[in-house]
């Protein structure tokens, strides 16, 4: 269980991670992350959906016929997602204002739909709640990795209005990284999102190439000899 | 088949009474956040110690010739005296898209202020017409339709006396065009404009 728990994290955090290798959900992804605050908040939003549905899929998985159990899963992840907009609108309105459209949005995320028929319906509810928590937590760190890096670039700020999330507390959270005039206004407009998201990606890529390349020269010390 | 359809039958039934539960419990929290949120608006321009009636119940709406109809315009009163008069409009000029400003105006019709609630003009250019981004907003204080007189109600770029946004002359004259709009309207229902009947009852 142990093995299985951390392979199931490893997946995804890294190897299949919903954001930089799955490529699922990137219309919240692309849209939403023009700062951290907003990342971080679509992307705890999103892992708590993603948590909730992998347990309500794992827990009906013997009760529900083959046939019917994509409806079920669009009737189980819709339901979570008002429960959520509600909430956020009673006790989160300014965040609510600020992601708008993208909460109730997380229904057509494919990601959670995915997890529900590719890993909870198949197995038990310990694996589905683990696999909700790394696949919600590697979606939400390339959402917050992507909001702070456009942020940067674009507004020279980082952590800005996280009081709309945190509460008046955490006003002073927000960093002055860069003075204004020298942002790139084009991190922060669409096409912001495409490029920011493809240096991810690459970067993911090169990182997972170079330990690759390490481990295999490990295992073979000499591969010209071969 | 009959076995499906009661599963897929209570699944529903357990969604709508989460549901429901949900609602109720929200739903008077998300109502009174959505009105404090408004009235912490109209705060900004007119300071709670300076009128003693319901601001937010003591609206009505009218047409205003030029913007998106209809505008909501709240007063503030003190001791039933007029104190301003804060219109809620919608401009569809901007930019990108429709500018949400409220515009405060005194009984002489005087702009108290102008503050912008919602927009999607571009971000570092146009998106200067917010307060919290630059002080270009504040302009309007103190300004009345006479002042600057008929046609030099406009941008600088375009022969006005306003300031223009640079790389944002029209969402800047979209916001001066709608400021002159709410101006000229008042002008012409001044006697009435505090004697209109309020459309929401003292609750």
């Amino acid at each position: 269980m142990n093995d299985s728990a951390r392979e199931i994290w490893r997946q995804g955090l890294w190897d299949n991670n919903p954001g930089l290798v799955q490529l699922l959900g990137l219309c919240p992804l692309l849209a939403v992350t023009g700062t951290a605050v907003n990342g971080l908040g679509l992307g705890l939003a999103t892992l708590f959906v993603l948590v909730l549905s992998n347990l309500a899929v794992s827990l009906t998985r013997g009760l529900v016929q083959p046939e019917i159990r994509i409806p079920v899963f669009v009737l189980i992840i819709a339901t979570l997602v008002t429960v959520v907009d509600l909430v956020m609108q009673a006790w989160f309105s300014g965040l609510s204002r600020t992601l708008g459209i993208f909460i109730p949005l997380i229904v057509t995320n494919c990601t959670i739909l995915g997890r529900a028929e590719a890993f909870a319906s198949r197995r038990s509810v310990g694996e589905a709640l683990i696999d909700g928590l790394a696949q919600g937590a590697g979606f939400a760190a390339v959402l917050i990795a992507l909001g702070a890096g456009r942020e940067i670039v674009g507004h020279g700020t980082l952590m800005a209005d996280a009081h709309l999330l945190l509460g008046e507390w955490a006003r002073s959270l927000e960093l002055v990284v860069l003075p204004e005039q020298i942002g790139l206004l084009l991190a922060v407009l669409p096409p912001g999102a495409f490029i920011g998201l493809g240096l991810l990606i690459a970067l993911k890529n090169r990182i997972a190439n170079i330990r690759a390349e390490r481990t295999r020269s490990v295992s073979d010390p000499s591969p010209q000899a071969a | 088949m009959l076995k499906t359809l009661l599963t897929l039958g209570l699944i529903g039934l357990l969604a709508a009474a989460l549901l429901s539960g949900v609602h109720l419990a929200t739903r008077e929290r998300i109502a009174a956040e959505q009105q404090r949120q408004a009235l912490a608006t109209l705060n900004q321009l007119v300071p709670e110690s300076e009128y003693d009636n319901e601001l937010f119940a003591d609206r009505f709406s009218a047409w205003i010739a030029g913007l998106e109809a209809p505008s909501t315009l709240y007063r503030a009163r003190r001791d039933g005296e007029p104190v301003a008069l804060l219109a809620d409009v919608t401009t569809p000029n901007g930019y990108s898209g429709d500018i949400r400003l409220l515009i405060g105006i005194a009984p002489n019709g005087d702009v108290i202020g102008v503050r912008v609630l919602d927009h999607r003009e571009t971000p570092g250019l146009g998106d200067k017409i917010e307060l919290q981004r630059s002080d270009w907003i504040r302009q309007f204080s103190g300004r009345s339709l006479g002042d600057p007189p008929g046609d030099q109600w406009a941008a600088d770029q375009r022969g006005g006396k306003f300031d223009t946004l640079s790389s944002a002359t029209i969402t800047s004259s979209a916001v001066i065009q709608a400021v002159r709009s709410v101006l000229a309207w008042y002008a012409n229902n001044r006697d009435n404009a505090f004697e209109i009947e309020s459309e929401v009852n003292a609750e």
